[in-house]
Protein backbone atom coordinates (compact mmCIF):
# COMPACT_ATOMS: atom_id res chain seq x y z
CA UNK A 1 0.00 0.00 0.00
CA UNK A 2 1.33 3.58 -0.89
CA UNK A 3 1.97 5.48 1.71
CA UNK A 4 0.10 8.71 2.71
CA UNK A 5 2.02 11.81 4.03
CA UNK A 6 0.47 14.70 5.45
CA UNK A 7 1.63 18.03 6.90
CA UNK A 8 1.52 18.08 10.35
CA UNK A 9 1.31 22.01 10.32
CA UNK A 10 0.66 25.25 8.25
CA UNK A 11 3.23 25.03 5.53
CA UNK A 12 3.90 28.24 3.55
CA UNK A 13 4.01 30.98 5.70
CA UNK A 14 0.49 29.92 7.08
CA UNK A 15 -2.23 30.58 10.05
CA UNK A 16 -2.74 27.99 12.69
CA UNK A 17 -6.04 27.06 13.38
CA UNK A 18 -5.85 28.79 16.97
CA UNK A 19 -5.37 31.86 15.30
CA UNK A 20 -8.33 30.85 12.69
CA UNK A 21 -10.79 30.32 15.53
CA UNK A 22 -10.11 33.64 17.29
CA UNK A 23 -10.88 35.51 14.04
CA UNK A 24 -13.87 33.54 13.40
CA UNK A 25 -15.12 34.03 17.32
CA UNK A 26 -14.20 37.80 17.02
CA UNK A 27 -15.74 37.92 14.02
CA UNK A 28 -13.54 38.89 11.92
CA UNK A 29 -13.13 35.96 10.18
CA UNK A 30 -13.43 35.57 5.97
CA UNK A 31 -15.69 32.64 5.53
CA UNK A 32 -16.58 31.41 2.15
CA UNK A 33 -18.25 28.15 0.51
CA UNK A 34 -16.78 25.64 -1.10
CA UNK A 35 -18.82 27.31 -4.34
CA UNK A 36 -17.66 31.12 -3.27
CA UNK A 37 -14.13 29.27 -2.77
CA UNK A 38 -13.56 27.62 -6.02
CA UNK A 39 -14.43 31.02 -7.69
CA UNK A 40 -12.62 33.30 -5.41
CA UNK A 41 -9.63 30.90 -6.08
CA UNK A 42 -10.26 30.74 -10.37
CA UNK A 43 -10.43 34.89 -10.63
CA UNK A 44 -7.45 35.60 -7.81
CA UNK A 45 -4.71 32.24 -7.54
CA UNK A 46 -4.74 29.87 -4.55
CA UNK A 47 -1.80 32.65 -3.18
CA UNK A 48 -4.23 35.25 -2.76
CA UNK A 49 -6.30 32.77 -1.31
CA UNK A 50 -4.67 31.26 1.18
CA UNK A 51 -3.34 34.75 2.45
CA UNK A 52 -7.67 36.27 2.09
CA UNK A 53 -9.89 33.42 2.94
CA UNK A 54 -9.71 31.70 6.31
CA UNK A 55 -12.43 29.26 6.48
CA UNK A 56 -14.14 27.29 3.83
CA UNK A 57 -17.76 25.59 4.35
CA UNK A 58 -18.61 22.21 2.44
CA UNK A 59 -21.65 20.44 2.56
CA UNK A 60 -23.13 17.26 1.65
CA UNK A 61 -26.81 15.75 1.91
CA UNK A 62 -27.33 12.07 0.82
CA UNK A 63 -28.47 8.96 1.52
CA UNK A 64 -26.33 7.36 4.83
CA UNK A 65 -26.72 3.66 5.35
CA UNK A 66 -24.79 3.16 8.62
CA UNK A 67 -26.63 5.36 10.78
CA UNK A 68 -28.91 5.07 13.69
CA UNK A 69 -29.89 6.80 17.17
CA UNK A 70 -29.99 5.94 20.98
CA UNK A 71 -32.56 6.71 23.30
CA UNK A 72 -32.74 6.55 27.23
CA UNK A 73 -36.37 6.84 27.51
CA UNK A 74 -36.40 7.24 31.62
CA UNK A 75 -37.48 4.68 33.98
CA UNK A 76 -41.27 3.37 33.90
CA UNK A 77 -43.11 2.52 37.63
CA UNK A 78 -42.37 -0.51 38.31
CA UNK A 79 -38.88 -0.20 36.31
CA UNK A 80 -38.68 -2.62 33.02
CA UNK A 81 -35.18 -3.82 31.78
CA UNK A 82 -36.22 -4.14 28.36
CA UNK A 83 -35.12 -6.94 26.81
CA UNK A 84 -36.78 -6.13 23.11
CA UNK A 85 -37.71 -3.14 21.75
CA UNK A 86 -39.99 -1.70 18.99
CA UNK A 87 -40.22 2.15 18.33
CA UNK A 88 -43.77 2.08 15.66
CA UNK A 89 -43.49 -1.36 15.02
CA UNK A 90 -39.38 -1.48 13.89
CA UNK A 91 -37.05 -3.34 15.92
CA UNK A 92 -34.52 -1.42 18.66
CA UNK A 93 -31.58 -3.19 20.29
CA UNK A 94 -32.49 -3.31 23.77
CA UNK A 95 -29.07 -5.11 24.55
CA UNK A 96 -27.82 -2.02 26.55
CA UNK A 97 -29.38 -1.72 30.24
CA UNK A 98 -32.75 -0.92 31.31
CA UNK A 99 -34.42 1.81 28.99
CA UNK A 100 -31.40 2.58 26.67
CA UNK A 101 -31.96 1.19 22.84
CA UNK A 102 -30.72 1.53 20.01
CA UNK A 103 -32.15 2.09 16.75
CA UNK A 104 -30.76 1.38 13.20
CA UNK A 105 -31.73 3.37 10.68
CA UNK A 106 -31.86 0.60 8.21
CA UNK A 107 -33.77 -1.53 10.34
CA UNK A 108 -37.77 -2.48 8.69
CA UNK A 109 -40.52 -4.01 10.36
CA UNK A 110 -41.96 -7.43 9.87
CA UNK A 111 -44.54 -6.56 7.01
CA UNK A 112 -41.66 -8.24 4.45
CA UNK A 113 -42.36 -4.81 2.05
CA UNK A 114 -39.35 -3.34 3.24
CA UNK A 115 -40.71 -0.07 2.69
CA UNK A 116 -40.25 1.27 6.98
CA UNK A 117 -37.62 1.74 8.73
CA UNK A 118 -35.68 2.98 11.33
CA UNK A 119 -35.02 5.86 9.61
CA UNK A 120 -38.23 6.64 9.31
CA UNK A 121 -38.77 7.28 12.93
CA UNK A 122 -36.16 8.76 13.37
CA UNK A 123 -37.39 11.56 10.85
CA UNK A 124 -40.98 11.45 12.82
CA UNK A 125 -39.25 11.93 15.58
CA UNK A 126 -37.53 14.48 14.75
CA UNK A 127 -41.00 15.96 12.96
CA UNK A 128 -41.92 16.09 16.97
CA UNK A 129 -44.22 13.17 16.57
CA UNK A 130 -45.08 10.42 19.29
CA UNK A 131 -44.07 7.04 18.10
CA UNK A 132 -45.03 3.91 20.23
CA UNK A 133 -42.85 2.24 22.06
CA UNK A 134 -43.41 -1.20 22.71
CA UNK A 135 -40.75 -3.36 24.94
CA UNK A 136 -40.67 -6.87 26.77
CA UNK A 137 -38.79 -8.18 29.43
CA UNK A 138 -37.41 -11.03 31.29
CA UNK A 139 -38.64 -9.39 34.75
CA UNK A 140 -35.95 -9.44 37.76
CA UNK A 141 -36.46 -8.97 41.06
CA UNK A 142 -34.86 -4.88 40.58
CA UNK A 143 -36.68 -4.57 37.08
CA UNK A 144 -40.05 -6.67 37.84
CA UNK A 145 -41.61 -5.54 34.74
CA UNK A 146 -42.80 -7.38 32.15
CA UNK A 147 -44.17 -5.37 29.32
CA UNK A 148 -44.48 -1.76 28.58
CA UNK A 149 -46.93 -0.14 25.28
CA UNK A 150 -46.74 3.28 25.39
CA UNK A 151 -46.40 6.51 23.38
CA UNK A 152 -42.62 8.78 23.49
CA UNK A 153 -41.13 11.80 22.16
CA UNK A 154 -38.50 13.60 21.98
CA UNK A 155 -40.53 16.10 24.65
CA UNK A 156 -40.56 13.23 26.64
CA UNK A 157 -37.07 11.10 26.23
CA UNK A 158 -34.06 11.95 28.15
CA UNK A 159 -31.47 11.47 25.52
CA UNK A 160 -31.83 11.00 21.95
CA UNK A 161 -28.54 10.97 19.92
CA UNK A 162 -27.90 10.79 16.43
CA UNK A 163 -24.39 8.06 16.03
CA UNK A 164 -23.79 7.07 13.01
CA UNK A 165 -20.47 4.55 12.44
CA UNK A 166 -20.01 5.47 8.76
CA UNK A 167 -21.03 8.38 7.14
CA UNK A 168 -20.19 10.94 4.89
CA UNK A 169 -18.08 8.84 2.57
CA UNK A 170 -14.89 10.73 0.59
CA UNK A 171 -15.55 10.14 -2.58
CA UNK A 172 -18.33 6.95 -3.88
CA UNK A 173 -18.43 4.36 -6.30
CA UNK A 174 -20.97 5.20 -9.25
CA UNK A 175 -23.50 2.39 -10.85
CA UNK A 176 -24.79 1.17 -13.98
CA UNK A 177 -26.48 -2.36 -14.89
CA UNK A 178 -25.52 -4.57 -18.23
CA UNK A 179 -28.08 -6.89 -17.24
CA UNK A 180 -31.31 -7.46 -19.04
CA UNK A 181 -33.34 -6.51 -15.43
CA UNK A 182 -34.40 -3.75 -13.99
CA UNK A 183 -31.77 -4.16 -11.16
CA UNK A 184 -32.99 -2.23 -7.13
CA UNK A 185 -29.86 -1.43 -4.84
CA UNK A 186 -28.58 1.24 -2.66
CA UNK A 187 -27.66 2.69 -6.24
CA UNK A 188 -31.41 2.87 -6.95
CA UNK A 189 -33.34 1.84 -9.78
CA UNK A 190 -30.34 0.51 -12.09
CA UNK A 191 -32.38 0.41 -15.86
CA UNK A 192 -31.43 -2.56 -17.74
CA UNK A 193 -28.71 -2.75 -20.94
CA UNK A 194 -26.91 0.51 -19.08
CA UNK A 195 -30.31 2.06 -19.47
CA UNK A 196 -28.52 4.67 -16.39
CA UNK A 197 -26.21 5.18 -14.17
CA UNK A 198 -26.37 6.70 -10.92
CA UNK A 199 -23.74 8.19 -8.08
CA UNK A 200 -23.57 9.62 -4.79
CA UNK A 201 -21.37 12.56 -3.64
CA UNK A 202 -21.37 15.85 -3.60
CA UNK A 203 -18.13 16.13 -5.48
CA UNK A 204 -16.49 19.21 -4.85
CA UNK A 205 -18.52 20.55 -1.91
CA UNK A 206 -18.40 17.39 -0.06
CA UNK A 207 -16.27 17.84 3.47
CA UNK A 208 -13.54 15.16 2.92
CA UNK A 209 -12.85 15.83 -0.51
CA UNK A 210 -11.96 19.26 0.02
CA UNK A 211 -9.67 17.70 3.09
CA UNK A 212 -8.32 14.42 1.36
CA UNK A 213 -5.80 13.75 3.49
CA UNK A 214 -7.98 15.18 6.59
CA UNK A 215 -5.49 17.46 7.43
CA UNK A 216 -7.71 19.77 9.25
CA UNK A 217 -11.28 17.19 10.23
CA UNK A 218 -10.58 14.73 12.47
CA UNK A 219 -11.75 13.18 16.12
CA UNK A 220 -13.77 16.33 17.88
CA UNK A 221 -14.54 18.79 14.75
CA UNK A 222 -17.50 20.23 15.18
CA UNK A 223 -19.82 19.86 12.34
CA UNK A 224 -23.32 20.66 10.55
CA UNK A 225 -25.31 17.56 11.62
CA UNK A 226 -28.60 17.15 10.32
CA UNK A 227 -29.62 20.82 10.96
CA UNK A 228 -28.44 21.27 14.59
CA UNK A 229 -24.52 20.33 15.90
CA UNK A 230 -22.93 17.59 16.04
CA UNK A 231 -19.03 16.17 16.25
CA UNK A 232 -16.70 13.87 14.24
CA UNK A 233 -16.01 10.65 16.99
CA UNK A 234 -14.25 8.37 15.21
CA UNK A 235 -12.84 7.60 11.84
CA UNK A 236 -15.87 5.85 10.08
CA UNK A 237 -16.04 2.00 9.35
CA UNK A 238 -14.35 0.90 6.28
CA UNK A 239 -11.91 3.32 6.60
CA UNK A 240 -9.76 3.01 3.84
CA UNK A 241 -6.75 4.97 3.01
CA UNK A 242 -5.49 2.60 0.64
CA UNK A 243 -7.10 3.74 -2.77
CA UNK A 244 -5.47 5.59 -5.58
CA UNK A 245 -4.97 9.13 -5.33
CA UNK A 246 -4.69 12.01 -7.95
CA UNK A 247 -1.37 14.29 -7.00
CA UNK A 248 -3.10 16.24 -4.95
CA UNK A 249 -4.24 13.36 -2.87
CA UNK A 250 -7.81 13.07 -4.14
CA UNK A 251 -8.88 9.70 -3.33
CA UNK A 252 -10.42 7.86 -6.79
CA UNK A 253 -12.31 5.18 -5.10
CA UNK A 254 -14.26 5.72 -2.07
CA UNK A 255 -11.85 6.03 0.95
CA UNK A 256 -12.11 7.62 3.95
CA UNK A 257 -15.11 8.19 5.91
CA UNK A 258 -16.63 9.51 9.10
CA UNK A 259 -18.72 8.22 12.20
CA UNK A 260 -20.60 10.99 13.62
CA UNK A 261 -22.93 12.13 16.78
CA UNK A 262 -25.14 14.66 17.79
CA UNK A 263 -28.52 15.83 19.54
CA UNK A 264 -31.67 14.80 17.64
CA UNK A 265 -32.81 17.24 19.42
CA UNK A 266 -31.30 20.24 17.63
CA UNK A 267 -31.77 18.34 14.17
CA UNK A 268 -34.67 19.61 11.45
CA UNK A 269 -36.42 16.96 9.20
CA UNK A 270 -35.04 19.44 6.27
CA UNK A 271 -31.80 17.84 7.00
CA UNK A 272 -32.95 14.17 8.30
CA UNK A 273 -35.16 12.29 6.58
CA UNK A 274 -36.59 8.86 6.31
CA UNK A 275 -35.68 7.05 2.80
CA UNK A 276 -36.59 4.05 0.84
CA UNK A 277 -35.03 2.28 -1.92
CA UNK A 278 -37.09 -0.30 -3.46
CA UNK A 279 -36.43 -3.75 -2.88
CA UNK A 280 -33.48 -2.46 -0.95
CA UNK A 281 -35.08 -1.47 2.62
CA UNK A 282 -34.65 1.89 4.38
CA UNK A 283 -31.81 4.31 5.14
CA UNK A 284 -31.20 7.78 6.62
CA UNK A 285 -31.23 10.66 3.98
CA UNK A 286 -28.91 13.11 5.95
CA UNK A 287 -27.13 16.69 5.99
CA UNK A 288 -23.57 16.70 6.86
CA UNK A 289 -21.46 20.02 6.92
CA UNK A 290 -17.25 20.49 7.97
CA UNK A 291 -15.73 24.13 8.42
CA UNK A 292 -12.48 23.97 6.51
CA UNK A 293 -9.57 26.46 7.69
CA UNK A 294 -7.00 27.74 4.90
CA UNK A 295 -4.29 27.27 7.41
CA UNK A 296 -1.71 27.23 4.12
CA UNK A 297 -1.78 27.61 0.12
CA UNK A 298 -2.06 23.34 0.17
CA UNK A 299 -5.32 23.62 2.49
CA UNK A 300 -6.06 26.66 -0.48
CA UNK A 301 -5.14 24.14 -3.32
CA UNK A 302 -7.16 21.06 -1.38
CA UNK A 303 -10.32 23.14 -1.33
CA UNK A 304 -9.98 24.87 -4.74
CA UNK A 305 -10.76 21.46 -6.14
CA UNK A 306 -13.11 21.24 -9.23
CA UNK A 307 -15.59 18.03 -9.97
CA UNK A 308 -13.32 18.10 -12.98
CA UNK A 309 -10.67 16.80 -10.47
CA UNK A 310 -12.37 14.20 -8.74
CA UNK A 311 -13.15 11.18 -10.88
CA UNK A 312 -14.72 7.72 -9.88
CA UNK A 313 -15.55 4.22 -11.34
CA UNK A 314 -18.60 3.01 -12.61
CA UNK A 315 -19.04 -0.46 -11.56
CA UNK A 316 -21.35 -2.98 -13.29
CA UNK A 317 -24.08 -4.22 -10.33
CA UNK A 318 -25.31 -6.69 -12.51
CA UNK A 319 -22.74 -8.81 -10.98
CA UNK A 320 -23.69 -9.71 -7.97
CA UNK A 321 -20.10 -9.87 -6.07
CA UNK A 322 -17.81 -8.24 -3.22
CA UNK A 323 -16.17 -7.23 -6.50
CA UNK A 324 -17.72 -5.74 -9.48
CA UNK A 325 -16.09 -4.88 -12.80
CA UNK A 326 -15.36 -1.23 -13.78
CA UNK A 327 -17.49 0.07 -16.67
CA UNK A 328 -15.91 3.05 -17.14
CA UNK A 329 -14.02 5.50 -15.30
CA UNK A 330 -15.41 9.14 -14.83
CA UNK A 331 -15.20 12.40 -13.53
CA UNK A 332 -18.11 14.09 -11.80
CA UNK A 333 -17.85 16.90 -13.92
CA UNK A 334 -18.72 13.98 -16.54
CA UNK A 335 -21.69 12.70 -14.39
CA UNK A 336 -22.98 15.74 -13.53
CA UNK A 337 -23.32 16.59 -17.40
CA UNK A 338 -26.25 14.90 -17.65
CA UNK A 339 -24.74 11.46 -19.80
CA UNK A 340 -21.62 9.34 -19.76
CA UNK A 341 -19.97 7.09 -22.49
CA UNK A 342 -19.80 3.66 -21.19
CA UNK A 343 -18.39 1.17 -24.18
CA UNK A 344 -19.56 3.64 -26.33
CA UNK A 345 -22.63 4.03 -25.30
CA UNK A 346 -24.38 7.69 -24.19
CA UNK A 347 -26.20 6.45 -20.90
CA UNK A 348 -27.79 9.02 -18.62
CA UNK A 349 -26.89 10.35 -14.99
CA UNK A 350 -28.56 10.60 -11.80
CA UNK A 351 -27.05 11.86 -8.81
CA UNK A 352 -28.63 10.18 -5.51
CA UNK A 353 -26.94 13.34 -3.32
CA UNK A 354 -28.76 16.27 -3.44
CA UNK A 355 -26.62 19.21 -4.38
CA UNK A 356 -29.13 21.66 -4.12
CA UNK A 357 -29.33 20.97 -0.32
CA UNK A 358 -25.33 20.11 0.15
CA UNK A 359 -25.09 24.08 -1.22
CA UNK A 360 -27.71 24.87 1.24
CA UNK A 361 -25.40 23.12 4.24
CA UNK A 362 -22.70 25.54 3.30
CA UNK A 363 -24.65 28.53 2.94
CA UNK A 364 -25.88 28.35 6.19
CA UNK A 365 -22.98 27.05 8.21
CA UNK A 366 -20.94 29.80 6.52
CA UNK A 367 -23.59 32.29 8.19
CA UNK A 368 -23.59 30.70 10.94
CA UNK A 369 -20.08 30.73 12.07
CA UNK A 370 -20.22 34.71 10.58
CA UNK A 371 -22.45 35.55 13.10
CA UNK A 372 -20.24 33.65 16.12
CA UNK A 373 -23.07 30.98 16.47
CA UNK A 374 -21.37 28.32 15.30
CA UNK A 375 -17.59 27.72 16.97
CA UNK A 376 -14.98 25.53 14.91
CA UNK A 377 -12.84 22.86 16.75
CA UNK A 378 -9.89 21.54 16.15
CA UNK A 379 -9.34 17.72 16.11
CA UNK A 380 -7.98 15.94 18.94
CA UNK A 381 -6.83 13.64 17.18
CA UNK A 382 -5.78 12.87 13.54
CA UNK A 383 -8.10 10.24 11.37
CA UNK A 384 -5.85 7.18 10.23
CA UNK A 385 -3.88 7.40 7.05
CA UNK A 386 -2.80 3.78 7.31
CA UNK A 387 -6.55 1.73 6.72
CA UNK A 388 -7.00 -1.08 4.35
CA UNK A 389 -10.35 -2.96 5.06
CA UNK A 390 -10.19 -6.29 5.80
CA UNK A 391 -12.92 -9.08 3.96
CA UNK A 392 -15.23 -11.51 5.66
CA UNK A 393 -14.63 -14.62 4.28
CA UNK A 394 -15.85 -18.17 5.78
CA UNK A 395 -13.03 -18.94 7.80
CA UNK A 396 -12.05 -21.56 10.54
CA UNK A 397 -11.44 -20.48 14.44
CA UNK A 398 -7.78 -20.88 13.68
CA UNK A 399 -8.02 -18.96 10.43
CA UNK A 400 -9.46 -16.03 11.73
CA UNK A 401 -6.63 -16.29 14.35
CA UNK A 402 -4.03 -15.64 11.87
CA UNK B 1 -53.64 22.10 -30.47
CA UNK B 2 -52.31 18.57 -28.52
CA UNK B 3 -53.28 17.63 -25.17
CA UNK B 4 -52.91 14.08 -23.12
CA UNK B 5 -55.51 11.86 -21.74
CA UNK B 6 -55.86 9.34 -19.52
CA UNK B 7 -58.75 7.00 -20.89
CA UNK B 8 -60.46 4.10 -18.48
CA UNK B 9 -62.38 1.90 -20.43
CA UNK B 10 -65.32 -0.65 -19.10
CA UNK B 11 -65.08 -4.16 -20.70
CA UNK B 12 -68.14 -2.74 -22.88
CA UNK B 13 -66.16 0.30 -24.46
CA UNK B 14 -62.99 -1.74 -24.65
CA UNK B 15 -64.15 -3.70 -27.66
CA UNK B 16 -64.98 -0.18 -29.59
CA UNK B 17 -62.31 0.70 -32.17
CA UNK B 18 -61.94 4.36 -29.72
CA UNK B 19 -58.48 5.31 -31.47
CA UNK B 20 -59.67 4.90 -35.30
CA UNK B 21 -63.21 6.90 -34.55
CA UNK B 22 -61.18 9.36 -33.13
CA UNK B 23 -59.04 9.86 -35.94
CA UNK B 24 -61.54 9.16 -38.68
CA UNK B 25 -64.62 10.91 -37.57
CA UNK B 26 -62.96 13.91 -35.82
CA UNK B 27 -59.57 14.28 -38.04
CA UNK B 28 -57.52 13.94 -34.34
CA UNK B 29 -53.83 12.32 -34.42
CA UNK B 30 -53.60 9.78 -31.62
CA UNK B 31 -50.37 9.04 -30.40
CA UNK B 32 -50.91 5.97 -28.06
CA UNK B 33 -48.62 6.65 -24.77
CA UNK B 34 -49.78 3.86 -22.97
CA UNK B 35 -51.93 1.15 -22.67
CA UNK B 36 -53.06 -1.84 -20.76
CA UNK B 37 -55.77 -4.33 -20.51
CA UNK B 38 -57.50 -6.68 -17.86
CA UNK B 39 -60.63 -8.55 -16.61
CA UNK B 40 -62.14 -5.29 -15.74
CA UNK B 41 -61.27 -3.44 -18.60
CA UNK B 42 -58.64 -1.08 -19.48
CA UNK B 43 -56.28 2.48 -19.46
CA UNK B 44 -54.44 3.99 -21.82
CA UNK B 45 -52.75 7.38 -22.46
CA UNK B 46 -52.43 9.20 -25.32
CA UNK B 47 -51.66 12.78 -27.01
CA UNK B 48 -54.33 13.49 -29.26
CA UNK B 49 -53.63 16.76 -31.66
CA UNK B 50 -56.05 18.68 -33.92
CA UNK B 51 -58.35 21.65 -34.21
CA UNK B 52 -59.50 22.84 -30.56
CA UNK B 53 -63.18 22.08 -32.09
CA UNK B 54 -62.33 18.87 -32.70
CA UNK B 55 -60.57 17.64 -29.79
CA UNK B 56 -63.41 18.83 -27.82
CA UNK B 57 -66.37 16.97 -30.00
CA UNK B 58 -63.43 13.76 -30.03
CA UNK B 59 -63.75 14.06 -25.79
CA UNK B 60 -67.65 14.29 -26.10
CA UNK B 61 -67.87 11.18 -28.35
CA UNK B 62 -65.71 9.32 -26.20
CA UNK B 63 -67.75 9.96 -22.73
CA UNK B 64 -70.91 9.16 -24.67
CA UNK B 65 -69.37 6.35 -25.55
CA UNK B 66 -68.79 5.26 -21.58
CA UNK B 67 -64.98 6.01 -21.44
CA UNK B 68 -63.37 7.45 -18.71
CA UNK B 69 -61.82 11.10 -19.31
CA UNK B 70 -59.08 12.75 -17.47
CA UNK B 71 -56.22 15.18 -18.25
CA UNK B 72 -53.00 14.00 -17.90
CA UNK B 73 -52.32 16.51 -15.40
CA UNK B 74 -53.71 14.50 -12.92
CA UNK B 75 -51.85 11.67 -13.38
CA UNK B 76 -48.89 12.01 -11.49
CA UNK B 77 -48.44 14.45 -8.64
CA UNK B 78 -45.23 15.30 -6.55
CA UNK B 79 -45.27 16.49 -3.17
CA UNK B 80 -42.75 18.93 -2.95
CA UNK B 81 -42.37 19.25 0.41
CA UNK B 82 -41.37 15.18 0.04
CA UNK B 83 -38.75 15.71 -2.39
CA UNK B 84 -34.90 16.22 -1.35
CA UNK B 85 -33.96 17.49 -5.22
CA UNK B 86 -31.71 14.03 -5.39
CA UNK B 87 -31.68 13.74 -9.08
CA UNK B 88 -32.50 10.04 -8.86
CA UNK B 89 -35.99 10.45 -11.24
CA UNK B 90 -33.96 12.20 -13.82
CA UNK B 91 -32.32 9.42 -15.75
CA UNK B 92 -34.91 7.07 -15.67
CA UNK B 93 -38.03 9.16 -16.94
CA UNK B 94 -37.93 8.06 -20.40
CA UNK B 95 -39.65 11.89 -21.39
CA UNK B 96 -37.54 13.48 -19.52
CA UNK B 97 -40.37 15.10 -17.27
CA UNK B 98 -37.86 15.12 -14.38
CA UNK B 99 -34.94 17.24 -15.10
CA UNK B 100 -32.30 19.00 -12.86
CA UNK B 101 -32.24 22.78 -13.16
CA UNK B 102 -28.61 23.79 -13.37
CA UNK B 103 -28.82 26.93 -11.47
CA UNK B 104 -30.87 26.58 -8.67
CA UNK B 105 -29.48 22.31 -8.29
CA UNK B 106 -33.65 21.81 -7.81
CA UNK B 107 -35.57 18.87 -9.74
CA UNK B 108 -37.98 20.59 -12.34
CA UNK B 109 -41.32 18.50 -12.71
CA UNK B 110 -42.65 19.25 -16.04
CA UNK B 111 -46.39 17.80 -15.76
CA UNK B 112 -47.28 18.72 -19.05
CA UNK B 113 -44.15 16.46 -20.60
CA UNK B 114 -45.47 13.68 -18.16
CA UNK B 115 -47.04 10.35 -19.87
CA UNK B 116 -47.95 8.91 -16.20
CA UNK B 117 -45.65 6.05 -16.82
CA UNK B 118 -45.03 5.49 -13.34
CA UNK B 119 -41.68 4.20 -13.85
CA UNK B 120 -40.53 7.32 -11.00
CA UNK B 121 -43.00 5.99 -8.41
CA UNK B 122 -41.03 3.33 -6.46
CA UNK B 123 -37.34 4.88 -7.81
CA UNK B 124 -38.29 7.97 -5.37
CA UNK B 125 -36.31 7.70 -2.15
CA UNK B 126 -38.24 10.27 0.25
CA UNK B 127 -41.65 8.79 -1.63
CA UNK B 128 -42.68 12.28 -3.12
CA UNK B 129 -44.14 10.91 -6.68
CA UNK B 130 -47.39 9.49 -6.37
CA UNK B 131 -49.55 8.47 -9.30
CA UNK B 132 -53.20 8.84 -9.22
CA UNK B 133 -54.77 6.86 -11.95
Amino acid sequence: MKKNKRPSGPTTSGKSFADISTRARDGDAVVMTAMEFKEFVKTNGVKKAAKEVDIVTTGTFGAMCSSGAYFNFGHSDPPIKMQRAWLDDIPAYGGLAAVDVYLGATELDDSNNMMHGGAHVIEDLVRGRAVRLKATAHATDCYPLKEIDTYVSLKTINQAVLMNVRNCYQNYAAASNTSGRTMYTYMGKLLPELGNATYCSSGELSPLLNDPLYRTIGIGSRIFLGGGEGFVIWEGTQFNTGVERTPNGVPKRPAGSLAVLGDLKQMTPEFVKGLTFTRYGATLGLGIGVPIPILDEDMAKACAVTDKDISTAIFDYAQQTRDRPVLAEVTYAQLGSGEVDIKGRRVPTSPLSSIYKARKIAELLKKSIAKGDFVMTEPVQRLPLDRSPKHLDTRSEKEAMK
Amino acid sequence: MKTKLVLNFNPEASNLPITHNLTAKYGLLVNILRAEIDEVGGKMVIEISGKADSIKTGISYLKEAGVGVRSIKEGVRRDDEACTHCGVCISICPTKALILDSKTHKVIFKEDKCVACGVCIDACPPRAMEILI
